[in-house]
C-alpha cells in the first residue's frame, strides 16, 4: 500500500494525513501514520502522539478533565478547589458557568477538530472563579484561566460589569489562547498579538453559536454579550459583524475596533492594539462564514483551526493569515471551490487581497482532494 | 517637597475588553487628605526608583497593562507595567488610580 501511493505521499500535506488519521478506517490511519512519521515535514513522533493520545496506549491521555477553583476574592492561585469533573453543580453561579463554558470549549475542540483539549493531549482545565475584589477581568495565564466577578465592589448604580463567566464565549476565547500557546505560538504584541486576540475570539464566537446550535446568520457575532450591566449604553465588549459598534458609553467611551485595514490602529497600548486591531480579521472570519451560510464552526472554523494548528508562526501577520487561509481553504476543500472563494470575500471586505495574480502559486491541483476521495472521505 | 503640587496621569490598557481608562490627576485640586494619601503611595511604591519598563512574562494574555507619569518638584518619570509584573508596592497606587479614573 505504501509503494502504490508514494507518488502522492510526496505532496500530502501533514495536516490532511491527520485528518485521516482522525477520520480514516483503521487501515487508512496505519497507513497516514507511517507516512506521518517518516515524513520530514512533520514535528516529530513525540508531538504525533501527543496530538493522537488514543495512539499513545502507555500513557493514553483522560479526556476532559476539569477543575473549578474559587479565589475567595484573593490572588492566590489557583485557590480552594469547588468543583472537580463529574461532580454535581456546586450551587457557585460563577463557578458553575467556568465548569460547563470549559465543557463546552473542550467538545468543540474534541468532537468537530479532534482536538484533545488545549494541548491536543488532554491537558486539564483548570479555572479559578472570585478573582481579587472589583476585577473587571479575565485572563489567560499561561497555564489557567481566570476570572473577576466585575465590579461587585461598587454601588449598584455605578456598576458596569457582571461576572466574567457570563458569557460563554469569553471562556472559550481564554481557553483559545491555551491553544494558540501550544500552536502558532503568536507573539502577543501588534498584527500577531491581533490575530492571537481574534483567534480567540473567533473560536469564543463558534463555542457559543455551537451550544446555541446558531447558524451564521443566525448567531449575533458579538464578543462578551451578557458582561456589561444595564448600566451601559453597549451589547457587548465587540462585534465580528460590525466592529467598532459594540458600545458607546459615557464612562467606558467607544468601541476603538476598525473593521477595515485602512482604518489599522497604530498604538503604544495594549500591546500595540491587540484587541483592537483584531477587529479586522474578526470581521474578515465573520464575512467568510456568512458566505458560506450553514454552521459557522464547521467550515470557516476548521479552515481557521487548521491554519492555526499547522500553518501560523509566532510573527505572522494579517496577510500572512489571509493567504494561509486561502491556502487551507484549497487543501480541504478544492483550488476554485466555494469554500476557498468565501475565504477570499471575508479577507477582501477588511481590504487584504488573496489570490491575485501575484500570489504564491497553489499547492499542487487537487492535492488533499485526491487523497480524501481517494478514501472515500470526501 | 510635601506641599509640592504632584501630577499623576495613569493609563490602564488591554484585558480581555481591551478597553483604555486615563486619567490625569492633580494633587493640588484634591481634597488634602487624599493628596496626602496619593504622596504616601507614591513614597512608598519608590516609583522614581523604578525602571521604566518592567518585564512582564512572556505567557498568557488579556492581563491589564499600565502606564503611569508621576512629576512632583521637577522630577518626570514614566512607569510602564504589565498586571502581572507590578511590584505589590505598586499596586496600592494602581487600584486608587483606577478608582479615580472610573469616577472621573
Amino acid at each position: 500500500m505504501t509503494t502504490e501511493h508514494h507518488s502522492i505521499l510526496c505532496i500530502t500535506p501533514p495536516h490532511m494525513l491527520r485528518e485521516i488519521v482522525t477520520r480514516g478506517s483503521s487501515a487508512q490511519r496505519d497507513w497516514a501514520l507511517r507516512t506521518l512519521t517518516t515524513t520530514e515535514q512533520f514535528r516529530g513522533v513525540r508531538q504525533l502522539y501527543a496530538d493522537f493520545p488514543a495512539l499513545a496506549a502507555p500513557t493514553a491521555a483522560a479526556g476532559k478533565q476539569r477543575i473549578v477553583y474559587s479565589a475567595d476574592q484573593g490572588s492566590s492561585l489557583p485557590g480552594r478547589k469547588v468543583r472537580g469533573e463529574g461532580e454535581p453543580p456546586s450551587g457557585d453561579v460563577g463557578a458553575d458557568e467556568a465548569y460547563d463554558g470549559s465543557g463546552a470549549t473542550y467538545d468543540l475542540y474534541s468532537d468537530v477538530y479532534q482536538r484533545n483539549s488545549i494541548d491536543g493531549n488532554g491537558l486539564r482545565l483548570d479555572s479559578t472563579v472570585h478573582y481579587q475584589k472589583g476585577y473587571d477581568n479575565a485572563f489567560w495565564n499561561g497555564q489557567q484561566m481566570v476570572y473577576g466577578d466585575g465590579d461587585e465592589d461598587q454601588p449598584p448604580a455605578d456598576r458596569l460589569f457582571n461576572r466574567f463567566t457570563i458569557a460563554i464565549d469569553i471562556i472559550g476565547h481564554e481557553l483559545t489562547h491555551g491553544v494558540t500557546q501550544y500552536e502558532a505560538k503568536l507573539i502577543y504584541r501588534n498584527q500577531s498579538g491581533a490575530l492571537n486576540e481574534s483567534m480567540s475570539d473567533v473560536f469564543g464566537a463558534l463555542v457559543k453559536q455551537r451550544a446555541l446550535n446558531h447558524t451564521a446568520d443566525q448567531a449575533d457575532w458579538l464578543v462578551g454579550q451578557g458582561l456589561f450591566t444595564a448600566n451601559v449604553k453597549g451589547v457587548a465588549l465587540r462585534s465580528m459583524k460590525a466592529p467598532g459598534t459594540a458600545y458607546d458609553d459615557p464612562v467606558l467611551g467607544k468601541d476603538p475596533q476598525p473593521a477595515h485595514m485602512k482604518d489599522y490602529k497604530n498604538v503604544s497600548y495594549d500591546n500595540g492594539g491587540v484587541h483592537i486591531n483584531s477587529g479586522i480579521p474578526n470581521h474578515a472570519f465573520y464575512v467568510a462564514s456568512l458566505e458560506l451560510g450553514g454552521k459557522a464552526w464547521e467550515k470557516a472554523g476548521r479552515i481557521w483551526y487548521v491554519t492555526l494548528r499547522d500553518k501560523l508562526g509566532p510573527l505572522s501577520n494579517f496577510q500572512e493569515a489571509a493567504n494561509l487561509t486561502y491556502q487551507v481553504a484549497a487543501e480541504l476543500y478544492g483550488n476554485g471551490s466555494l469554500e476557498q472563494k468565501a475565504v477570499q470575500t471575508g479577507w477582501a471586505a477588511v481590504g487584504i487581497t488573496v489570490g491575485g495574480g501575484t500570489e504564491p502559486p497553489p499547492p499542487p491541483k487537487g492535492c488533499g482532494q485526491t487523497i480524501m476521495e481517494l478514501f472515500g472521505m470526501k | 517637597m510635601k506641599n509640592e503640587p504632584m501630577k499623576i496621569q495613569f493609563e490602564r490598557s488591554g484585558g480581555v475588553a481591551g478597553m483604555r481608562m486615563t486619567t490625569t490627576v492633580n494633587t493640588d485640586t484634591l481634597p488634602a487628605q487624599e493628596a496626602q494619601m496619593l504622596r504616601e503611595m507614591v513614597d512608598k511604591a519608590k516609583f522614581f526608583d523604578l525602571p521604566a519598563v518592567l518585564a512582564t512574562s512572556k505567557q498568557g494574555a488579556d492581563r491589564f497593562q499600565y502606564r503611569l507619569t508621576v512629576e512632583v518638584g521637577g522630577r518626570r518619570h514614566t512607569v510602564e507595567t504589565g498586571e502581572a509584573a507590578a511590584p505589590q508596592t505598586l499596586q496600592p497606587l494602581l487600584d486608587q488610580l483606577g478608582q479615580m479614573a472610573r469616577r472621573k
